[in-house]
């Protein structure tokens, strides 16, 4: 009897700590804060089909990947929406799906200091899925001013679009870069001038998804998207200064 | 009773702040030793020394090739030279501007201490953020140390110093201003971070591998009998250079195929690291900064213009 109370406290002892391991990944301080301000405290759940992925650490604070999947979320996806917690500029983007675009994004960003990284899948369920990632960085990447102002004539390069279409897994993977310095109004002297809003159309011109960037974005903003199936697909940018920028996949 | 527990206690700490480099100086040729560091990363346990430091005793002084991670990294060398020979350390030879090799350089504040002009200029732009990334990963043992900035430039060619003659060999492989230095007396070449053994290479400042590739091949070339590396065990035989060809061209071969395959650099990291690497410290862990650095080249590279 006493042994068995005994293997039973530890086994209760044993699956608490399993269980505070499990969602201890997802608790960090500024989760309420956010929850309230960005998700407006409507229901959510830690959902680990929302994968968050990055390197354990940022070699290059100014250009840190990270690659979001969360294709294995059944339903339709409403809203997606990406931060980064501890950034000044903690919100990387929001993105208004259509029916076509995949639930797998790539973007690289800014970190300034070691950060919780959320990615938030609003689905047709009501409930937003929120999936966790950390970055670990010595910091520094979000006031260090951009690289290309110190290349002369990067102005005459500013949207450009390089990339391109790989089909695989049955999707359509676009990969692209856009010249752009991405300036965050952090560093001294030089305003906020970055892409802030984005659109992936079909030929038509119908959109695909539209997404709401913010300045967290790296410079040269590099980002990977997928549609279903066999695609062909136009991108169209505009940077908070008025100039649009296409590109045709 | 208590009280010699805390004695005790207090000593044990005294002690393990104290924790010494334990440096051991390895003759490789005719008065020439080297120190050979871990193949590990920076930790407050090691202290830095990942690196391999290398002097050399002549008829007249000792040349040092590099000078370690710390100021006390320093000292502990200037006592194990002190072991060796009574001859004064004149001249201290930088091979590259990164932290661990040129951080020694307080301990020996009547050494010539001599480098490339674009290895000054780096270390001018980059030195103090490197000392103090220095503080960040190897902690206490960093205490009072500083840049020295070079007070002599090297030029490629013969060197001689005193009746002592030395090749230097201006490359730009591993930080884009290399220096190789190729001992005709002994055979014996320091190669500086060109060349890294059973240790991943770190490519935070290469050019490029197509760069790092054609150095090795003009170091191959040379009459060596023995090779130091930057990193990992002194070697007699080639296997340093097969092992570099080898797994640059793996390094380059993955990023290629990646880019062409439409990866983005979260899968590119995870790549496993081939079999026949497996002894090769640190693998996974440059492959991620690798990726990091080198990636977005290759994705260039592949990519066209979409814009219209």
């Amino acid at each position: 009897m006493y042994k068995s109370l005994l293997a039973g406290l530890l086994l209760g002892t044993c699956t608490t700590l399993l269980h505070a391991e499990e969602t201890s990944r997802h608790t960090s301080t500024m989760w309420d804060y956010y929850h309230q301000r960005l998700l407006d405290n409507q229901e959510f759940v830690f959902d680990d089909r929302v994968q968050v992925n990055t390197p354990p650490f940022a070699e290059d604070a100014r250009q840190v990947p990270l690659e979001i999947d969360a294709r294995a979320l059944p339903g339709t996806t409403r809203k997606i929406m990406l931060w980064a917690e501890l950034n000044p500029i903690p919100q990387i983007m929001v993105v208004t799906p259509g029916e076509q675009l995949e639930n797998l994004i790539a973007v690289r960003i800014r970190v300034e200091q070691a950060t919780p990284i959320r990615a938030a899948f609003l689905q047709d369920d009501g409930l937003w899925h929120v999936g966790t990632g950390h970055i670990e960085a010595a910091g520094g990447g979000c006031t260090a001013p951009s690289v290309i102002r110190a290349e002369e004539g990067w102005e005459k390069h500013v949207g450009e679009i390089f990339g391109a279409r790989h089909l695989r897994d049955n999707s359509s993977f676009l990969r692209m870069r856009i010249s752009h310095p991405m300036d965050n109004g952090l560093s001294g002297g030089i305003p906020e001038y970055f892409v802030d809003h984005a659109q992936l159309r079909d030929e038509s011109g119908r959109v695909l998804a539209d997404f709401e960037l913010f300045a967290s974005v790296s410079e040269n903003p590099t980002l990977t998207l997928a549609l279903k199936g066999e695609q062909q697909a136009r991108l169209w940018a505009r940077d908070n200064n008025g100039n649009e920028f296409n590109a045709r996949f | 009773m208590l009280r010699l527990v805390c004695g005790a206690i207090l000593l044990g700490y005294c002690l393990m702040a104290q924790a010494a480099y334990d440096l051991q100086p390895k003759l490789v040729a005719d008065n020439t030793w080297v120190l050979e560091g871990s193949t590990g990363n920076f930790s407050k346990e090691n202290g830095g020394n990942i690196v391999n430091i290398a002097f050399i005793v002549t008829d007249t002084q000792v040349i040092l090739i590099d000078s370690g991670p710390s100021f006390a990294y320093g000292r502990e060398l200037a006592e194990a030279i002190r072991q060796i020979t009574d001859k004064p350390v004149g001249t201290i030879l930088l091979t590259h501007h990164h932290p661990d090799h040129m951080l020694g350089s307080q301990a020996f504040p009547h050494a010539r201490v001599a480098a490339l002009a674009s290895t000054a200029q780096l270390m001018q732009e980059e030195g103090d953020a490197m000392a103090e990334n220095m503080y960040r990963m190897v902690g206490d043992r960093m205490r009072g140390t500083e840049v020295v900035m070079p007070d002599s430039i090297l030029e490629p060619g013969l060197l001689e110093l005193d009746d002592y003659r030395l090749q230097l060999l201006q490359l730009h492989g591993h930080t884009n201003a290399d220096l190789a230095i190729f001992d005709p007396q002994t055979g014996v070449l320091f190669a500086g971070d060109l060349v890294f053994y059973q240790r991943a290479v770190s490519t935070a400042h290469t050019p490029g591998i197509a760069v790092w590739l054609q150095d090795l091949d003009t170091l191959a070339a040379l009459p060596w009998t023995v090779i130091v590396p930057g990193h990992g065990p002194v070697a007699g035989n080639d296997a340093p250079f097969q092992q570099m060809r080898d797994y640059l061209g793996w390094l380059d071969q993955l990023l290629t195929t990646a880019a062409a395959r439409g990866d983005d650099m979260n899968r590119v990291m995870r790549s496993p690291v081939p079999e026949r690497f497996a002894g090769i410290s640190l693998a996974g862990y440059e492959l991620i900064r690798t990726v990091s650095h080198l990636y977005p080249a290759y994705e260039q590279a592949y990519w066209q213009s979409l814009s219209e």
